[in-house]
């Protein structure tokens, strides 16, 4: 298993596509910390629950990008075929799956506390900065770093399982990113809420329940983290199984 | 009597032979209605290289696929080394296989992807350099594969398939892209190959190429063997193996 694990870590290094999701996330995360410390009106930025959501956005797009890297660890490697040659290397196809999605865990987890750290940093000081004061403690500020890591640690393996069960490149990322910028904000606000607060339930609620966000509305960070962990296994399983079974074509 | 009656037992396990290194046991496969491949018979002996040769869509590919474990028979079953290839221990040091010229990331270099499957096979990096050398594209190691052309590819593929030093050789259209040069290098390779007592199982259309490459064929058309022997068999008494191939497959005229 060492030696899949530091297969699959080198088939990550060894592109420019790792790299170049890091970056575009670092730039969306200080665009929209900023634009949010910046654009939204002072008085309404003294809220405890407003500044943890501005600063929560390094979750947001954390989670986000770990989930398309996840997922492309296996679909680009459908579209350009080399899943072929590692298939005939590890033809036992539930090891390369547990690979991948070890491997997504560790670099979606970096992800996370990237993009945490950044948010954090740039909305404490942009709000700051504004004079306003920031009201959160030294347990928000842990809760939206390494919250941050897990939840986009967890979510690069959903994202791996998703890709493995769609496998066609192009509708896995615009499914993902269609999830988690709209879908489920529409079915948490319109649909599960009137159903009562299913809505805290679903994969990306849970996951910004981990980071401490929204504490009246979202799970605990605890149960959030339990609940996301458990999507995850459930996803990356499913993957395994789909893998497993299906022709190569 | 037809042709694959008289050459069949010229290719068949025999008792007292030792084990086919590729045996294919009344292997199906059907999408939906469709038979890709039906009842295939064959199997293949060490030391020896082996076309396999049908028209387009007559189920070579899916037949490689399916004896490589890419993808499951409906019936049959297809071994190498007595085995189903998933149920290898270490099958990258057993079978090599080329399966598409494409099968690389465009932004990956060369040597980057013989490195990551060496890695994944438990196969010492320095072999990385020795089959680069091999297939003597050691110039063109550390650009990424975008930058190559076809029949640099080709010569990738096959680095990777010799990545564990194999005893089978598996390849669907190697020659395509290639040039005069390259094709005659690949056949100069693969006899060399087969010298070792090794086997090469490769497909093709080209067959006047194959002519020159292979000692016998499997020739196959809508999923079923039609033929099979050595080569010199079926071309006897003045046939090149285009007019056998074309009789065989209805292409005549």
């Amino acid at each position: 298993m060492r030696a899949l694990l530091r297969a699959e870590l080198l088939k990550q290094r060894s592109t420019r596509t790792g790299l170049g999701l890091f970056a575009a996330m670092l730039g969306l995360v200080l665009l929209a910390v900023l634009l949010h410390s910046f654009g939204l009106p002072a008085e309404d930025l003294g809220g405890t629950n407003l500044q943890l959501m501005v600063l929560g956005r390094g979750e947001f797009i954390g989670v986000l990008f770990a989930a398309l890297l996840g997922a492309m660890s296996i679909t680009a490697e459908i579209r350009h075929g080399t899943i072929r040659s590692t298939l005939l290397v590890t033809p036992r196809r539930g090891r390369i799956v547990a690979a991948k999605v070890s491997v997504s865990i560790l670099i979606g987890t970096g992800f996370g506390l990237v993009a945490g750290a950044v948010a954090t940093a740039a909305g404490a000081a942009a709000l700051r900065a504004r004079g306003i004061d920031v009201q959160l403690d030294r347990g928000d500020y842990v809760l939206l770093v390494v919250g941050s890591a897990a939840a986009a640690g967890l979510w690069a393996a959903i994202g791996m399982g998703v890709g493995a069960l769609v496998r066609n490149q192009v509708p896995t990322l615009i499914g993902i990113c269609a999830w988690l910028l709209f879908v489920e904000g529409l079915l948490a606000g319109d649909v599960a809420g009137g159903f009562g607060d299913v809505g805290r339930l679903l994969p990306g609620a849970a996951a910004a329940a981990i980071s401490g966000q929204d504490p009246g509305t979202l799970l605990a960070p605890a149960v959030g983290l339990l609940l996301l962990a458990s999507y995850a296994a459930v996803t990356a399983l499913a993957g395994a199984l789909a893998t497993s079974r299906r022709d190569v074509g | 009597m037809t042709l694959d009656d008289q050459v069949r037992p010229m290719i068949s396990a025999d008792a007292g032979t030792p084990d086919p290194v590729v045996a294919v046991n009344s292997l199906t496969k059907r999408y939906g209605e469709l038979a890709a491949v039906n009842d295939l018979n064959f199997s293949l002996h060490s030391g020896t290289v082996t076309g396999f040769l049908g028209p387009n869509g007559a189920g070579k590919t899916t037949t490689l696929r399916l004896l490589l474990g890419l993808a499951e028979p409906t019936a049959g079953q297809a071994l190498v080394f007595g085995r189903r290839y998933r149920e290898l221990d270490d099958p990258a040091r057993r079978v090599g296989a080329v399966l598409e010229s494409s099968d690389f990331h465009p932004g990956r270099s060369g040597r980057d992807h013989l490195r990551a499957l060496a890695l994944a096979a438990e196969i010492p990096t320095s072999r990385v350099e020795d089959v680069l050398a091999l297939v003597e594209i050691e110039g063109v190691a550390d650009r990424r594969v975008k930058t190559y052309s076809l029949g640099m590819r080709q010569r990738l593929g096959l680095a990777a398939a010799l990545l564990g030093d194999p005893e089978l050789l598996v390849l669907d259209e190697p020659a395509n892209g290639l040039d005069p040069a390259g094709v005659h290098w690949l056949r100069r390779f693969l006899r060399g190959f087969a010298q070792q007592g090794r086997t090469v199982l490769v497909s093709s259309h080209m067959l006047a190429e194959a002519a020159q490459t292979v000692d016998q064929v499997v020739i196959i058309d809508r999923g079923r063997r039609v033929a099979s022997g050595l080569l010199d068999e079926l071309t006897e008494r003045g046939k090149t193996l285009e007019d056998v191939f074309l009789g065989l497959t209805g292409g005549a005229s």
